[in-house]
């Protein structure tokens, strides 16, 4: 590759200063430093470094996601694919252009914003909502905020509850069934139904079990059910989901005390008769309330994003309980069929009260050190 | 505290257990600054001839603690920058022991404890003291509350101690007893990995008896044998009097100087790192050409010579002729040379992280081929709290770099900066490439600064009241 990084070194003085292309330097630098690890050397103690960067780090949290694309890829046609190209082309305009004003290197952060997002959304939207819903995300949600690293809360879900709240009958009318072929949608079918533009609206399972249609829980753990793109396939989150935890990108204990907290709950509410179920039992009901909605997502993938979770490992229990929590609340005695979405907003205002909260004790402790 | 944190970083290049000495140089260079001294108080003479263990110079600000000349030779002084040049050098007898009139003088002075203690000063043995909390160099005259002795050295790579204790036993048993002349009642704490090993139940053998001596195991992971830890997990106060440490090199030079009231000059050191051919340990004297070094055991073309560890070693300026006093050891490392292609899309097998985020993670622990590459880009940090997992003074680093992104010194006080033990941890672990090391080493220096400034204006409002009161006093008498 030696041809390409002479090609890389020959064009970098026109976006050096005084090149006729100096305002797009971090757009050049992002496009270098993808291609090449960069060159810098340490400068003194520690002479050597981990090989472990942000870019790795994002990517993790991209793979881990893979499959879950795919089951969307499968189950709701290639417009899907459409949606993540104008997701990144979106979010990469406004994530450039900040940086460009600020004179800042692109983070590698959005990457993962721009593949969750269309993730978390209904697999019919129109693809202007999909474009306006996280430029908002990325606008609002990261960047007035000081850009990666600095924001308050999760960008794809600024995004999400913006779209949810601006235009609430395109989110909810756009909800289709997934594909029922072998082989789904993988023959470059444009959406499951194969008609196109009429593609039928479907209730998720949380809106159809308030009029008494259960979905069943094995659907839910394959994904052949209606629902966000990439949030009906159980099984795949949690492979994916595992694979996040394994590497430490994400911190388990986030994931165990929602999951945790969650369980708990809806059992303690089912078998109090709070809540009616239309399956029987303890165990299934539980199971289905688990897998159905974008829970078990939100949970591996949202609120484990470290930026806006607690930095502190009690912070990040709690955080979790309120999460998991506040999901259930929503679910069964609110208006709203599905609640993750808030629940994890809400969790990412309470997080830096937490951490205070967390880290006041601690310094308390470390101040009686001798 | 129990031990948390902590990581061995996986680097190649580990010093083998034997020891190769080096040939007798023609000439050595002896640089006058060193980690902590700065020799700056000339006692020789431009081409006065000097024996081996005279003292060549001495640091004021550190207790007169000298530099040794390691041979006889003939003092230049401005042959080179920064140093002091031994030239026609020759193993001739070292100076046998101090004049009698002068011990006597001495003794009468400062009685028979101050007398070990101006011994072990003058011959070379004090410097391999340290102050357990602040690293520096402690008062020869004080009396610590404890003294800790470690045999562990974790840092890739410095002189580890077994290396060095190898066939001298004895003296450092004798060592220690010596140490434990200049105290009291206050105990010695032994630190050794394995509390049931062959070598630590030999010592226990030869120590029977010395209550004083009370063992201390710790785990082998780095930097666990930092004196500064090891005093915290021992439960030592810092308000409750200083705490001496010294490691298995001043134990034997404790012996050397009490016993046998010899100079300490030649050292082992090790050398090591991805960019030596054949790492192993070297026996060397102060002072010796670090060409001649590099010359024997560093074949790259473009190679760091670090000062110290890879951690929190100084990298070798190229004006730096011959080793100085304080090496305990000289890590190689290449530099960066080539940019990989897609280089973090890559599978990883050969890259050992703190995470398993590359294919490695399904290897065995192996050692990696490290550059002094950054290996990333410096980004913003993204709180994901590998530094707060990996540091082992138990503060945050993450959120002390926070406080001082927004200049919150106070914060980061409250915080305490203080208790960072400079292991380089953070800055090692960080995705982000932030040199939380530096930052927290600089906000330390900025408080303990500010405090004294405190402090001193304090003492001169304080003299100032005084004097106004005794000038008052003395206008009513005068009235």
């Amino acid at each position: 590759m030696k041809w390409l990084l002479k090609i890389v070194e020959a064009v970098r003085p026109t976006f050096e200063e005084g090149g006729k292309l100096r305002t797009f330097k971090p757009i050049f630098e992002a496009l270098e430093h993808f291609l090449f690890s960069p060159s810098t050397r340490t400068l003194g103690a520690p002479h050597v470094r981990d090989p472990m960067d942000l870019k790795r780090f994002m990517s993790m949290a991209i793979i881990s996601v893979v499959p879950c694309a795919f089951a969307a890829l499968y189950f709701f046609g290639w417009r899907f694919l459409a949606m993540v190209v104008v997701s990144y082309a979106a979010g990469l305009t406004v994530e450039a252009a900040f940086a460009i004003v600020r004179k800042e290197g692109i983070n590698e952060g959005f990457f993962v914003t721009g593949i969750l997002f269309p993730l978390i959304m209904p697999p019919n939207l129109p693809l202007w909502m999909v474009g306006l819903g996280v430029a908002f995300g990325v606008l609002i949600g990261k960047e007035l905020f000081g850009g990666t690293g600095r924001n308050v809360f999760n960008p794809a879900l600024v995004g999400r509850c913006f779209l949810a709240l601006a235009y609430p009958k395109a989110m909810s009318q756009s909800y289709i069934e997934p594909s029922g072929d072998l082989l789904g949608c993988l023959l470059f079918k444009w959406l499951p139904s194969g008609s196109g533009v009429d593609a039928v609206t479907v209730a998720t399972p949380l809106s159809a079990a308030k009029g008494g249609v259960m979905a069943s829980t094995s659907h839910m753990l394959l994904g052949s059910i209606s629902g966000s793109a990439g949030e009906t396939s159980a099984i795949l989150i949690i492979l994916g989901g595992v694979f996040l935890l394994f590497t430490r990108v994400a911190n388990w204990r986030t994931v165990v005390s929602i999951l945790g907290s969650f369980i708990i709950l809806t059992a303690a509410l089912i078998a109090s008769g709070a809540t009616k179920v239309g399956i029987d039992g303890l165990c299934g009901p539980v199971v289905w309330h688990l897998f159905a909605g974008g829970l078990l997502f939100g949970a591996f993938f949202m609120a484990t994003d470290p930026v806006t979770s607690p930095t502190t490992n009690p912070g990040k229990w709690i955080y979790g309980m309120i999460i998991g929590t506040v999901t259930v609340l929503i679910r069964n005695f609110t208006g709203y069929v599905e609640g993750v979405t808030f629940a994890i907003l809400l969790g990412n205002i309470i997080a830096p009260i937490l951490d205070e909260a967390i880290i006041e004790v601690r310094i308390r402790r470390l101040r009686s050190e001798g | 505290m129990r031990l948390i944190g902590g990581y061995n970083i996986p680097l190649e290049g580990k010093p083998e257990h034997g020891i190769s000495v080096m040939p007798e140089s023609d000439v050595l260079y002896l640089p006058l600054r060193s980690r902590r001294f700065t020799f700056d108080e000339l006692s020789v003479k431009e081409g006065q001839r000097v024996n081996g263990g005279d003292i060549l110079a001495k640091d004021t600000d550190n207790y007169g603690v000298p530099l040794l000349a390691p041979r006889a030779g003939r003092v230049r002084l401005k042959a080179r920058d920064g140093h002091i040049v031994l030239e026609e050098v020759a193993l001739l007898e070292e100076r046998a022991d101090m004049a009698e009139e002068k011990m006597e003088h001495i003794e009468q002075e400062m009685g028979a404890a101050g007398i070990n203690r101006y011994k072990l000063l003058t011959l070379g043995a004090w410097q391999f003291f340290y102050d357990a909390y602040s690293g520096r160099l402690p008062d020869p005259l004080g009396t610590p509350q404890a003294i800790i002795v470690s045999t562990v050295s974790l840092e890739p790579f410095v002189v580890r101690g077994d290396v060095q204790l190898h066939k001298r036993l004895l003296n450092f048993t004798r060592g220690l007893e010596q140490l434990q002349s200049l105290l009291e009642y206050q105990p010695i704490y032994l630190v050794m990995p394995d509390i049931k090993s062959n070598l630590a139940n030999l010592v226990r053998d030869q120590i029977r008896g010395y209550a004083w001596v009370k063992m201390l195991e710790i785990p082998l992971t780095y930097p666990y044998d930092d004196f500064g830890i090891l005093a915290r997990r021992l439960g030592l106060k810092r308000n409750k009097g200083p705490v001496w440490a010294v490691r298995t090199e001043g134990v034997l030079a404790a012996d050397r100087a009490l016993t046998m009231t010899k100079p300490c000059t030649v050292r082992i050191i090790s050398i090591g790192g991805t960019g030596v051919q054949g790492p192993t340990h070297i026996k060397a004297v102060p002072g010796y050409p670090l060409e001649a070094i590099r010359y024997k055991y560093v074949l790259e073309p473009a190679a760091r010579l670090i000062n110290g560890g890879a951690l929190t070693g100084e990298a070798v300026r190229d004006d730096t002729l011959g080793l100085d006093a304080e090496c305990r050891g000289l890590t190689v490392i290449p530099e960066l040379q080539e940019r990989e292609f897609l280089g973090f899309a890559r599978p990883g097998w050969d890259r050992s992280c703190y995470v398993p985020c590359y294919l490695s993670s399904l290897r065995k622990p192996f050692r990696e081929r490290f550059t002094s590459g950054l290996r990333g880009e410096a980004r913003p940090c993204v709180s994901c709290g590998y530094c707060d997992e990996v540091c082992p003074a138990g503060i945050m680093p993450s959120l002390i770099h926070k406080y001082l992104y927004r200049d919150l010194t106070e914060e980061a006080d409250q915080a305490r900066v203080d208790l960072c033990v400079e292991c380089g941890l953070c800055s090692y672990v960080c995705p982000s490439k932030i040199d939380l090391r530096k930052q927290l080493i600089d906000a330390k220096d900025l408080i303990a600064k500010e405090k004294e400034e405190m402090r001193q204006e304090q003492l001169r409002q304080e003299e100032a009241r005084k004097q106004e009161e005794a000038r008052r006093q003395s206008e009513e008498k005068s009235e």
